[in-house]
């Protein structure tokens, strides 16, 4: 089921939350009817996915439970490597396949499996948690909040990626708690504008991609072109992905549950640590404390700090895909964080406007890696970008404005719960016609996945 | 101030719970609201219970407003095919070949969008007098069959015996502004957009032309590979996959013997066919092929315009590298005629019968 759906909106979520706070006055009941609703949310799209996610909670719960008995440490590590290795089958067998083929010159067969959606974030999800436990930061929770805590629909598909102690010890609050109707208020605001960039600019920047990306794969793009098809690409990806973002913050809050920031405006970024504090915050801080800091972090050396950003930003590519075009978007990134942190520590500042500009140019050169079919088209597109293969002009410029504005000015789920105190009626009339709106653009057809289910 | 007050004011619950319900009364009323007014005003002609009204192609979204043509039982025959067979003129047809034709092409069509509209048109109206299938691109695309539709969406509800299902469908932007204008027709407020046989012309007026700037337009072909690659062996051609072939064989072989089947490969302007030497042109050769195998396989006959002649190569005669301009669409419909009633070849190389 898509957040952006008819169906979901007028009712499936109204359905949920009546039946939700129905049950309210009872912890039990109100956590099975999230968890019998986040089921159906997932069996939507093919029910025999189900399976996979219950299966890792169930013999990850049941590891953990067994090592609270044991202690036995090699428990963990089985869990960990059992969600990994569901992970890798699903998401990694073929391309490592493929690159074996490529090395070797061996004809591999291929499995062909369907990539269960969501794999990558609720797999990291039950992996923080084994981590967590050998850590001696984790107790063991019942099985019932612990199978909501990773199935929760609204942060199950596409995240926010969230740790169980973020989020469990929410489940026993009554939701009908004071802020009630704030919660609700500010949960509708904040799912209408991730609705309304779903639909109204992030759909229509895709109608520009697509073409433009494709036809890069047969010829190179003229001048206008790469930087419409880049640009537009930029754009979209933020708008898709924070528009899913602030469904799943606007969904839980209706259900009194919060999930935490993923985007603070990324394009506002004045250089690429900044960026990495905007942009996919969860996932940032996800590899920041479960691979950067094990492998030593900044505090060890130089060379062990660019071997630690290095490798962290390769996993970070590798989640996202799999294919070596992420993974050269990981190492990317991950040499603009050693160079920036070199920068900083010359400790001359870059002027603020002179740092932004560079930063952008650095993402959008990541987005034409990251977007790409292959090395080749990104390589062909990147000296289009230079004016190469010849002038053109910037198409829809419209569109690209009214998203660099969005992109720019409407502000992040938090900076909104935490920011909006006044309100005002008008600004409920408003959000309501917006929401119309949106319900009607999106009855013109099949909704649009969101780009962050393929990761 | 709406935003963070230099002086925080304390918000009882009363006024957060007044803003959450006007926000879902607004939401809940006026999706109401809407949706009845969608549904009295019945914009595509189809569901059991509505207003009375002169229902007239009112959009230019013809997967929307082409099915009440189909159920109207005027016509029985008809024109498929994407922008590129848009501008032929059915009543110029219809003289021709004594039938009554509807044009049912439609901007930027997949190739299965056409098939469910022909399979639309032998469900409701029966088996057609006479198929016109304007060939190109959609046809022998190799992902026909992961590309489905196309970017406008396929309402495929409109298009199944069910006027029940309809309801759920009928809360969208597209439905809402088509009902504001078929009473805008009915006001005299607004003028329809295609006459009743689909036929629209959607290229600007005539006197508008501007040489210059469709040449701009037009742009230039592809350079060829130097030098040219030897032609693709035999094997490798055959190995080529084109999904949308197989519906179109098996949607013909569902025709009668007695309808007239046309394939037609419409005119594009010679830069937007592939160039000679590159794999598209191979893959655009096989594909001629095997259409040329279906045609004489079902009785259909065959004519070919995607070729470089003096009606292609010409940039007077386009607006841009896909649309040609309205006379050239008359010529190009009474070359039909000819070379289907009479089997009359081209005098100037401007087309080639290839089947039968």
């Amino acid at each position: 089921m898509l957040f952006q759906s008819q169906f979901y909106v007028l009712i499936f979520l109204p359905a949920v939350a009546a039946l939700y706070y129905l049950c309210a006055g009872s912890a039990v009941k109100r956590q099975w009817v999230l968890i019998a609703a986040s089921l159906v949310f997932y069996a939507w799209w093919d029910v025999r996915f189900v399976v996979l996610p219950v299966g890792q909670i169930v013999l990850t719960w049941l590891l953990a439970l067994a090592h609270e008995r044991s202690k036995s440490r090699a428990l963990l590590i089985a869990g960990i490597a059992l969600n990994l290795l569901s992970l890798g089958t699903f998401k990694y067998l073929d391309f490592i396949l493929g690159s074996i083929e490529s090395a070797t010159g061996l004809v591999l067969p291929r499995a062909h499996l369907i990539l269960p959606i969501g794999i990558s974030f609720f797999s990291f999800q039950l992996i923080s948690y084994l981590i967590d436990r050998m850590r001696g930061q984790a107790p063991i929770y019942p099985l019932r909040p612990f199978a909501l805590f990773v199935l929760l629909y609204p942060h199950l598909i596409a995240g926010p990626i969230v740790r169980h102690n973020e989020l469990v010890p929410q489940f026993a609050l009554d939701p009908r708690r004071d802020g009630l109707w704030r919660r609700i208020g500010i949960g509708l605001v904040v799912f209408t504008l991730g609705f309304a960039k779903k639909v109204l600019l992030a759909d229509k920047l895709g109608s520009i991609v697509d073409p433009l990306f494709a036809q890069a794969q047969t010829h190179a793009l003229n001048l206008g072109e790469a930087w419409s098809g880049t640009l537009a690409f930029s754009f979209q990806l933020f708008l898709d992905f924070s528009a899913y973002t602030e469904m799943a913050i606007g969904s839980a809050l209706i259900f009194g549950l919060i999930l935490p920031e993923n985007f603070r405006r990324p394009y506002l970024a004045t250089d690429i640590r900044d960026f990495w504090r905007r942009w996919h915050i969860t996932l940032s801080n996800f590899l920041r404390d479960y691979v950067y800091i094990p492998l030593g972090g900044s505090r060890n050396g130089v060379s062990r700090y660019l071997l630690a950003t290095l490798v962290t930003m390769g996993v970070c590519g590798l989640w996202h895909g799999a294919g070596w075009t992420y993974v050269a978007w990981g190492f990317w990134h991950g040499l603009g964080l050693a160079v920036c942190h070199g920068w900083q520590r010359l400790d001359r500042p870059m002027p603020k406007v002179a740092g932004w500009a560079v930063t952008m140019l650095f993402v959008l050169a990541g987005w034409v890696l990251f977007r790409a079919s292959s090395f080749g088209v990104a390589g062909s597109l990147l000296l289009s970008l230079l004016g190469v293969h010849g002038s053109g002009h910037v198409e829809a410029i419209p569109l690209l404005a009214a998203a660099a504005l969005v992109s720019a000015l409407v502000p992040s789920a938090h900076e909104i719960i935490d920011g909006f105190r006044l309100p005002f009626r008008a600004v409920a009339v408003a959000g309501g016609l917006l929401a119309i709106c949106c319900l009607l653009e999106v009855g013109r057809g099949a909704p649009v996945n969101f780009i962050y289910f393929q990761f | 101030m709406l935003w963070r007050s230099a002086q925080p004011r304390t918000c009882r619950t009363a006024d957060w719970r007044a803003f959450a319900f006007v926000f879902l009364g607004v939401l809940a009323v006026g999706c109401v609201m809407i949706y009845l007014f969608i549904v009295l005003i019945d914009p595509y002609g189809v569901v059991p219970f509505s207003l009375p009204l002169d229902r007239r192609i009112v959009s230019t979204h013809q997967r929307y407003m082409f099915p009440q043509i189909v159920r109207s039982g005027h016509f029985d025959s008809l024109i498929l095919g994407t922008s590129t067979s848009r501008l032929i003129d059915p009543e110029r047809l219809d003289r021709a070949f004594h039938v009554r034709f509807a044009n049912l092409a439609m901007s930027g069509a997949t190739a299965w969008e056409q098939k469910a509209m022909l399979d639309f048109f032998l469900h409701t109206a029966g088996p057609p007098k006479v198929l016109v299938v304007g060939i190109d691109g959609a046809w022998c695309n190799p992902k026909a069959d992961g590309e489905r539709e196309s970017i406008y969406g396929f309402p495929d509800w409109l298009y199944d015996d069910d006027p029940w299902n309809d309801y759920f469908y009928f809360f969208n932007s597209e439905a809402l502004i088509t009902a504001v204008r078929l009473v805008g027709l009915q006001l005299g407020w607004y003028r329809e957009r295609a006459r009743f046989d689909g036929y629209a012309v959607f290229v600007p007026p005539e006197p508008t032309y501007d040489l210059a700037r469709a040449q701009k337009n037009i742009g230039t072909r592809e350079p060829s590979p130097n030098p040219l690659p030897p032609p693709l062996p035999a094997d490798e051609r055959s190995r080529m996959s084109f999904p949308a072939l197989v519906w179109l064989d098996a949607s013909l072989a569902r025709l009668p013997a007695d309808s007239r089947k046309v394939l037609a490969f419409m005119p594009v302007h010679v830069a937007a066919q592939p160039t000679p030497g590159t794999y598209r042109a191979e893959l655009e050769a096989e594909c001629k092929t095997r259409i040329m195998a279906i045609g004489r396989d079902r009785g259909a006959t065959v004519i070919d315009w995607r070729i470089a002649s003096p009606l292609t190569t010409e940039n007077k005669n386009y607006w841009d590298r896909l649309h040609y301009r309205v006379p050239v669409a008359t010529r190009v419909a009474d070359q039909l005629a000819g070379a289907v009633l009479e089997g009359r070849q081209s005098d100037d190389g401007t087309y080639v019968i290839l089947a039968p």
